[in-house]
């Protein structure tokens, strides 16, 4: 679960993110739109300890994020799109170099590797190169498999199909809908609407800071006369009027 | 402390993987240093050697036939010349000699560093006084005066420098200089690399939301730039000692050529040093490493890129090297001991006087506990840096 209330965060003046709250339960996903520059990063970041909040709080898998950002690291996967791994390890060293920091070794690490190749469609072979020999497609798939490799309750994807061919991004709109089905929480953050359409139960529109709606996928499409590109443009040129 | 080593490991990894990084920085120290340290002085020794044994052209006007015997002894051969000058510039000759109302005047090239001429022109003012103190004997004689009246004393100058100070030669200025300077040209790549290149390709955002204390991320990265460092400047003494072990052995003719005949191991060099030494010498080593290691994991993730990380990086060395220079001017001074405590300097100078064998507990002492205060405080400024978001995602 993911639990967002009043969360801010301001940069030397610059607000950010300004006053976020909202909710994810297990097995759901949760759309975060917005264009550019909205805040959506710095949302995620916060969620996952990468950033202090200047003000809210939030909890996710149970723990603050504030007072217990080990725990929440632990529960916790993050992709986004500029993110890459060690371009000069090999796929299995990149996964056995972060499966260490979850206690995964020996048999229980080959268990989750091999799911994790399976899952994701990544060839065994593939997994021996090192990742600067493979496609970015490829690599991507990496960045993602190190994010879940631990299994963790919480899943945060950041315009993760970012520069990804059609079928890698297909991989990974499927996986997602996959890993939500075992129970697991995600947040999709992307401003291609026609992705969150296809993977999210529930969205909500960020403008500079600030969420301007949220509401279940049905809604949305409702609201957009069945585009949710449509239901967004909308809200937010109704924000701006 | 496991993550700590997981994080060196592939911080390691990664350096190994860059076989061009490897051989620049453990390879090339072993193979080029003896090269680039000795080469040059081999060679100007060899060159040295074989224009004092071969013969060179002299223009002589005027002089008399004594000194044309003299100078023949000498090894040079000398052809009667119209503009002594001109033919000197246009290197018919390589110097010239010039009797005129009973003054001598030698030509030679003498600008530009150490020339041919300039060694031709030691080989003539060397037959000249040989020539003179003939003139002058037989003009005593002459006159009924014995020329051993002219000395009447014995002069004898005697280096009174310890032994290992004469048997370091070279090394006493070599080993500070090359410990400091591949203490962190070893560890910069992998510095750089391992801060502001993990920000420029992206991988760092990963390695913090692993569930990895901050300080043990920082001190894992700075355990594969302690190791790299360490490795390389071992590489590099290893290249100068080897270096220094052959130019002493078998190029003594080329030393002897070069410090007309002076003491040849001088600039070979050889550490003559007991166990105590060696540990003493690898105690500040390792402390200095761990004080640049910090500073340059300071710097590095600070920058925002390779490139920056290197245009900060490069001045330290320049900082570094200052004290390098004082060393040089370092016996014209009394040496307090509170210059032991000052940073850069009291390593440079510790080691100087270990590779000399004139340290005392009290320098190496203020040296060991004043490094090992100043890394402590770079390490910590560089976990106050790491928990900084605008330092960490300034890129």
């Amino acid at each position: 679960m993911v639990e967002a209330e009043g969360l801010r965060k301001t940069y030397r003046g610059f607000q950010a993110v300004r006053g976020l709250s909202f909710r994810v339960e297990p097995g759901q996903v949760y759309g975060l739109l917005g264009p550019n520059g909205a805040g959506k990063t710095t949302t995620l970041r916060m969620l996952a300890t990468l950033l202090k909040p200047t003000a809210g709080r939030a909890r996710v898998a149970g723990f603050d994020v504030e007072r217990q950002p080990l725990e929440v690291r632990r529960n916790l996967g993050i992709v986004n799109g500029g993110m890459r791994v060690y371009d000069r390890l090999t796929g299995y060293e990149v996964l056995d170099f972060f499966g260490s920091f979850y206690d995964l070794w020996g048999s229980r690490l080959k268990e989750r590797i091999a799911w994790v190749a399976e899952l994701l469609r990544i060839e065994r072979a593939v997994l021996g190169k090192q990742v600067r020999e493979m496609s970015s497609g490829m690599q991507q798939k990496i960045v993602i498999a190190r994010a879940i490799l631990h299994q963790p309750q919480v899943l945060l994807l950041d315009e993760a199909t970012a520069g990804l061919d059609v079928f890698a991004r297909r991989a990974l709109l499927d996986f997602v809908q996959q890993y939500a089905s075992l129970g697991k929480t995600l947040v999709y953050s992307t401003h291609v609407m026609s992705e969150a359409e296809e993977v999210c139960d529930r969205v909500g529109f960020i403008d500079r800071g600030l969420l301007v709606y949220e509401g279940s996928l049905k809604e949305a499409l409702e609201l957009g006369s069945g585009s949710l590109e449509r239901a967004f443009i909308r809200r937010l040129e109704e924000v701006a009027a | 402390m496991n993550e700590v080593l997981i994080i060196a490991r592939k911080e390691l990894l990664s350096v190994v993987r860059e076989r061009r990084l490897l051989f620049t920085t453990l390879v090339l120290p072993i193979l080029v240093m003896p090269l680039l340290l000795f080469g040059p002085v081999l060679l100007f020794g060899s060159l040295a050697q074989r224009t004092q044994e071969s013969v060179q052209r002299v223009g002589v006007v005027g002089v008399p036939a004594g000194l044309l015997a003299q100078l023949r002894q000498a090894k040079v051969e000398p052809v009667e010349v119209a503009n002594p000058q001109e033919a000197v510039r246009g290197r018919e000759v390589e110097a010239a000699l010039v009797y005129e109302n009973g003054r001598y005047t030698l030509y030679g090239r003498l600008s530009g560093g150490t020339t041919q001429s300039a060694l031709v022109v030691e080989k003539v003012q060397g037959a000249l006084r040989a020539y003179k103190d003939r003139v002058v004997a037989e003009r005593l004689r002459a006159k009924g005066i014995e020329p051993e009246l002219l000395e009447p004393f014995q002069v004898e100058t005697v280096d009174a420098s310890r032994e290992q100070e004469r048997a370091a030669g070279l090394f006493a200025f070599l080993v500070p200089y090359f410990l400091v300077l591949f203490i962190q040209m070893g560890g910069m790549p992998v510095a750089v690399d391992a801060t502001a290149g993990e920000k420029e390709k992206g991988t760092l955002e990963a390695l913090l939301a692993a569930p990895v204390p901050l300080m043990q991320v920082l001190l894992g990265k700075g355990l594969a730039v302690f190791v790299m460092s360490l490795l390389s400047t071992l590489a590099a003494m290893a290249g100068l000692l080897l270096g220094g072990g052959i130019v002493r052995n078998h190029f003594s003719a080329q030393l002897q050529a070069l410090q007309r005949g002076e003491d040849a191991p001088r600039l070979g060099g050889a550490l003559a040093l007991d166990p105590l030494g060696y540990l003493s010498i690898l105690v500040t080593a390792v402390l200095f490493a761990l004080l640049v290691v910090a500073l340059m994991i300071s710097l590095g993730l600070y920058a925002r890129s390779y490139k920056e990380a290197q245009s900060y990086m490069s001045p330290l060395m320049l900082v570094m090297l200052v004290p390098i220079l004082f060393l040089q001017f370092s016996d014209f001074l009394r040496l307090q001991d509170w210059y032991f405590a000052l940073p850069f300097v009291n390593v440079v100078l510790a080691l100087d006087a270990l590779v000399k064998g004139t340290a005392t507990a009290i320098q190496l002492g203020l040296t060991w506990l004043s490094t090992l205060a100043y890394a402590g405080l770079a390490l910590y400024l560089a976990y106050l840096s790491f928990q900084r978001e605008d330092v960490v995602f300034r890129n």
